[in-house]
């Protein structure tokens, strides 16, 4: 198979399964087709894991490498926050404390495991060099992280009661995001030095704002497209007023109800 | 004093997210000595690939959408155009000379770089939301249990 083939098949059809596994296995409502949706996610994201050995001379292939690398700290945070959030105040199918525990303990080595790849020899490397979407990632998910426990400090302050707690948690979280990307910026790590990690800080951060703009682009384009459909459909039939026989016959059965004999509790 | 503030929470929620934020890039930009090259390229492409790639996503929801209105076509052409419209701005942008252009040598290989990049953007935005999510809700369920006591009538 030509070299393009194989990127066709491996990267861009396995991306396409992917984006499109997830979207039916989420919104379909029925059942095979979310099986099926469920299905082309798993397959798409194989494939595109696998890109380092199917696509080795291929620079999309880093982002499968950054795939694969992220595996093991995503599912850690991802079932951690599962058991600690249905051991807690859960009325049904409350899991043990033992589950908590263990769940506290994932949610621990999953944010070690992703800070030791910024600081410490567990950087994702591929080829030979830091991988260059693991630059892009990191600061994502710093400023992410940041821009989300800001949001949520706001929104929790705004419409909770009695939710000072989480208030206070946001901010903490938010305070680490913050320190982690400006320790990142003044300290050098192993294998990323300070300028080039402030230099992809602000990189990230005009992704991220332009990824804000085109899709609110996108979705005020979808708002007006539904908009026309919609004001162009007839309006719905009006009915005809009601007819005295009509009007006679409810008119009874109100009276039948309204002075009926009350009912024995 | 704080009654106007209180008045638009909107405005508020946006100075309590981008103020911090702010404070965090300007620092970042002062400590890299004011490099900030190469964001304007990063932001344009950025747009355009959303875009792109939004309208897309937006057209695979308009098959749900097509559950409850008799599969109607005008909606599905109108988001095909939206996704057609966001290919060639970002196929004529990038077709500039060095205007949109970054270290690839064709107008396909940039496309297809910016499409990757923007995977990955999402991917940090999604791992961020975990964190952000999972530490609320497992705050909110093992804090103590909130019953509302109802007045006895």
């Amino acid at each position: 198979m030509e070299e393009a083939t194989q990127a066709f098949v491996f990267f861009w059809l396995a991306a396409l399964f992917l984006v499109v596994g997830a979207m039916v296995g989420f919104f379909s409502k029925v059942h095979w087709q979310r099986r099926t949706g469920a299905v082309m996610l798993v397959v798409g994201l194989l494939s595109l894991m696998a890109t380092p050995w199917t696509l080795p001379s291929s620079p999309s292939s880093a982002f499968g490498h950054l795939l694969g690398s992220l595996v093991g700290p995503a599912v850690l945070l991802v079932v951690g926050f599962y058991l600690i959030t249905f051991s807690g105040n859960v009325p049904v199918g409350r899991l043990s404390k033992s589950d908590r525990t263990m769940g506290v303990a994932m949610v621990m080595l999953g944010t070690l495991w992703l800070e030791a790849m910024h600081w410490w020899i567990l950087t994702p490397m591929y080829p030979g060099e830091v991988n260059r979407y693991w630059l892009i990632f990191w600061p994502t998910m710093l400023l992410a992280t940041l821009t989300f426990s800001l949001a949520t400090y706001s929104v929790v302050g705004l419409v909770g009661d009695g939710r000072l707690r989480e208030q206070r948690l946001m901010m903490v979280v938010a305070v680490f995001a913050s320190l982690l990307l400006l320790l990142g910026a003044v300290l050098d790590g192993p294998n990323v030095n300070p300028n080039q990690f402030s230099s992809e800080v602000l990189l990230a951060s005009a992704d991220i704002f332009g990824a804000m703009v085109g899709a609110a682009f996108a979705i005020l384009v979808f708002a007006i497209v539904l908009a026309i459909y919609e004001s162009q459909q007839p309006s719905p039939k009006r009915l005809d007023p009601p007819t005295m026989t009509q009007l006679e016959q409810a008119s009874h059965i109100i009276a039948h109800n309204l002075g009926g004999e009350a009912e024995d509790e | 004093m704080n009654e106007p503030v209180q008045k638009r929470p909107l405005a508020r929620m946006g100075l309590i997210v981008m103020l911090p934020l702010a404070a965090i890039l300007a620092i970042i930009v002062w400590l890299s000595e004011g490099s900030t090259g190469g964001s304007f390229t990063r932001f344009a492409n950025a747009l355009l690939t959303s875009f792109t790639l939004f309208s897309f996503m937006l057209l695979l929801t308009l098959f749900v959408y097509g559950d409850a209105r008799k599969r109607p076509i005008a909606p599905l052409l109108g988001m095909c155009m939206s996704v057609l419209l966001g290919i060639g701005l970002t196929v004529f942008f990038l077709s500039q000379g060095e205007l949109l252009m970054e270290d690839n040598g064709s107008v396909r290989a940039q496309a297809l770089s910016n499409t990757i990049r923007f995977g990955t953007t999402m991917l940090g935005v999604a791992l961020g939301a975990v964190v952000v999510a999972g530490t609320l809700f497992a705050s909110i369920m093992n804090g103590p249990s909130q019953t509302i006591h109802f007045e006895e009538e």
